[in-house]
């Protein structure tokens, strides 16, 4: 058992070397497609939607703002392929060279710093709860001895643990299952970024039925990661952002999915819109 | 309850789902046969190995099957999921993944069906034939096997039948099969019992219609 | 960039507490499960033998329908399906003392319950008639036919095939991660997350595994030892999954 184990590991050394000596830039060239990570269930960022198209802003950012300037980095086409990401399957995915890019609704932190880069930041949003109307859950103060429902290796869960050792989390792969055991009452409340909630309550079949309470209790800035110390890839990913934010491409993709005709509409603040476009630094 | 749900969404849980025609890569039957296929034909090579008389042959394949039948099938997924990428320099699609790890898992409890099956033919009938002349080769292929074939049938179909259901756990890794499509299916619709009860049927209807195959086919096979 | 193992993410910070949580889990929800499957399996098992057919279609139905749809499914039905039917005072202490390990313990017992019926079905019935009749001529009830030859004679044939899916039942408790039972797999995963360290972890999981299944593995062995009756080991294939 020992033998086979120190083989399988020997394996693994052995071929990470060459896998990893080549950096995304030159695997993507060699290929001609960008491998993305994204949700299958969180609206509107990345979800099937009703013709069973696998749909989203961050999708749609990857597609229409990095896959122009990557092609024109690497001299050809890029096809874009996509696959299921959760919390829990993200960071390893990304560091087994099984997807280049997570994009979806990962939080920026410092400490997931030490595994991932990531890009700019792409939305801005908190932590907060999804009750159902009426709950006397209010906000974090509120959670002691109540079950709460959590995307497990989300921010959100390590956070609740932190701060409310009290509650009752329950941590779930994905934020459908969590969602279930809310509406079928296994659990009091579900917390996660507040646009998610938003997101979950537009699509859930009673939207009126839901509330979502609490102020932020933590600042949630997303962005899209990548293989640790890949600074050209980094480079071409945050080029296709700023060139979106500088011609205003980001903005309408913004508009199409949370302006008033988009799926979520979330008006974008005007210290939001500022920060969006300082972070495109001049040419 | 609401049975719309399903009827609204069949194609999509029919044809993606339990087939795998549609945008994603998905299929419980492309998935499920050629995993039956390839990891019997795996299996009888394990099965045989057991029984080989050099060690050297033998003992890799008793590790082999102890290993994987000491772990549980999502971690087998998992490391597959997450080494093939670093051994191969491409990301392989969660099919290849699934196929990989299914073939490679399955293969050691089918290997031990086998072994069980030609253990079970009396170790007379391999020194008659050989006595006629054949070579241990051909005994093996022309006496041992087909009636060892008939001997394990029942155990083996009780097999595939695990198999089959097991390939619900692809959905884990995010490949589109019948489990997976109902889940997303759900993430818009929140009507779990239905979809969950539809392919409950689903997949009781293919495995039972197995089982009763299999059982036909014991009869027929039966000698006198 | 080359991976760069760090076995000591295993035991720093939380990681070596929930391991041990995890181990724990398993072993709860897979004891708690087994007593449940053994209890429903001898149970339909037996009825299946009997010569009474409404009892027998009954476990028939029983074993067909559970064994042959996904744990997977299983595990959602139970968790989701089941809850909303309960009365509400029992829905809500159920809801406080952890639904998910309840639900995730009915769905592998009910499930392996009908897996092992089918065991000692066949261990029953490869039992000669001749010793059934012989019993009853000797003045016993049907019920205490089964009781006191019947049952103690099939137990020990079907060892061999209830020691391996016994092993089963543990390794498919890992399906529970899938509602939030913090089992084994869950934990390694866990530590996987917090510490992006998916190679360490998995391979700690896979070890822990490996030692549960050898370890029990050989106390089946014993058992059966202990019990076996002279000449009647082993006859039952055993190399079902």
């Amino acid at each position: 058992m020992k033998k086979m184990l120190t083989l399988l590991v020997a394996i693994a050394l052995g071929a990470v070397t060459p896998a990893m000596a080549e950096t995304t830039l030159e695997k993507i060239a060699r290929t001609g497609v960008l491998t993305i990570g994204a949700r299958t269930g969180s609206p509107p960022f990345a979800f099937v939607d009703a013709q069973n198209q696998w749909v989203g802003f961050s999708i749609d950012l990857v597609e229409q703002l990095i896959l122009p300037t990557l092609s024109k980095k690497v001299g050809k086409p890029v096809k874009l392929e996509k696959k299921e990401s959760t919390p829990p399957t993200r960071i390893p995915l990304l560091a087994s060279n099984a997807v280049d890019l997570i994009a979806e609704t990962m939080t920026d932190t410092r400490s997931r710093r030490d595994s991932v880069d990531f890009s700019l930041t792409f939305f801005v949003t908190g932590a907060q709860f999804l009750v159902k109307k009426g709950s006397p859950i209010k906000g974090i103060k509120s959670i002691a001895g109540r079950r709460v429902a959590a995307q497990q290796g989300s921010t959100n869960a390590r956070i609740i643990r932190e701060q409310a050792p009290k509650a009752q989390l329950r941590e779930f792969p994905d934020q459908p299952a969590a969602f279930q055991a809310l509406a079928q009452g296994q659990v009091d409340t579900y917390t996660n970024d507040g646009i998610q909630l938003a997101g979950l309550k537009a699509k859930a079949p009673n939207p009126r039925g839901w509330e979502i309470v609490g102020d932020f209790y933590s600042y949630e800035p997303y962005g899209m990661a990548l293989r640790k110390g890949d600074a050209d890839f980094r480079g071409v990913v945050n080029n296709g952002l700023m060139e979106g934010i500088d011609s205003g491409k980001f903005f309408d993709i913004y508009e199409k999915w949370f302006g008033p005709k988009g799926e979520l509409p979330y008006p974008m603040s005007p210290d939001i819109k500022k920060f969006m476009i300082y972070q495109a630094v001049p040419k | 309850m609401d049975f719309t749900v399903v009827a609204k969404n069949i194609d999509f849980l029919i044809l993606q789902g339990l087939l795998g025609f549609g945008n994603f890569v998905g299929g419980t039957f492309r998935l499920a046969i050629p995993a039956i296929v390839l990891g019997f034909i795996l299996g009888i090579f394990i099965g045989l190995a057991r029984l080989a008389r050099t060690p050297w042959i033998r003992i890799p394949a008793m590790v082999y099957v102890e290993f994987f039948r000491g772990v549980p099938l999502v971690m087998v997924i998992f490391w597959f999921w997450f080494i093939i990428p670093l051994l191969l320099r491409v990301p392989l699609p969660e099919y290849g993944v699934a196929l990989t790890a299914f073939v490679v898992f399955e293969a050691a409890y089918l290997g031990e069906i086998v072994r069980a099956g030609i253990q079970s033919v009396a170790r007379g009938q391999a020194e008659a034939a050989m006595s006629t002349g054949l070579t241990p080769a051909q005994t093996m292929g022309y006496v041992i096997l087909p009636q060892a074939l008939r001997n394990m049938i029942p155990a083996l179909v009780t097999q595939f039948i695990v198999l089959f259901k097991d390939t619900s756990l692809a959905s884990i890794i995010g490949y589109v099969d019948l489990t997976k499509a109902a889940e997303i299916v759900n993430n818009r619709e929140i009507r779990p019992f239905e979809l969950y009860l539809f392919i409950a049927v689903v997949y009781w209807l293919c495995t039972y219609s197995m089982s009763r195959y299999a059982r036909y086919l014991e009869r027929r096979l039966t000698p006198g | 960039m080359t991976y760069q193992f760090d076995w000591s993410v295993l035991w720093t910070g939380q990681s070596g507490e929930w391991l041990l949580q995890g181990i724990l889990t398993t072993l709860g929800i897979s004891t708690l499960a087994w007593l449940l499957a053994a209890a429903l399996g001898t149970v339909s098992g037996a009825l299946r033998t009997v010569p009474f057919a409404p009892l027998r279609a009954l476990a028939t139905c029983y074993v067909e329908f559970f064994r042959n749809v996904p744990l997977l499914v299983w595990m959602f039905f139970w968790y989701f399906a089941v809850p909303p039917l309960l009365p509400g005072p029992l829905q809500d202490w159920l809801f406080n003392h952890g639904a998910e390990f309840w639900a995730g313990m009915f769905a592998l017992g009910v499930y392996h319950g009908a897996r092992f019926s089918e065991m000692i079905r066949s261990g029953i019935q490869s039992i000669p008639k001749t010793q059934f009749e012989a019993a009853l001529s000797t003045g016993l009830t049907t019920a205490q036919t089964y009781r006191f030859v019947i049952i103690p004679i099939a137990l020990r044939l079907i060892i061999p095939p209830i020691a391996n899916e016994s092993l089963n039942l543990l390794k498919n408790s890992s399906v529970a991660l899938t509602i939030s039972v913090t089992e084994l797999t869950f934990q390694t995963r866990q530590i996987e997350t917090y510490t992006a360290r998916a190679f360490e972890a998995l391979t700690a999981g896979t070890v822990i595994y490996l030692a549960l299944c050898l370890g029990i593995a050989t106390l089946m062995t014993k058992i059966e030892r202990r019990f076996a009756l002279p000449g009647m080991i082993g006859r039952v294939a055993s190399a079902e999954h």
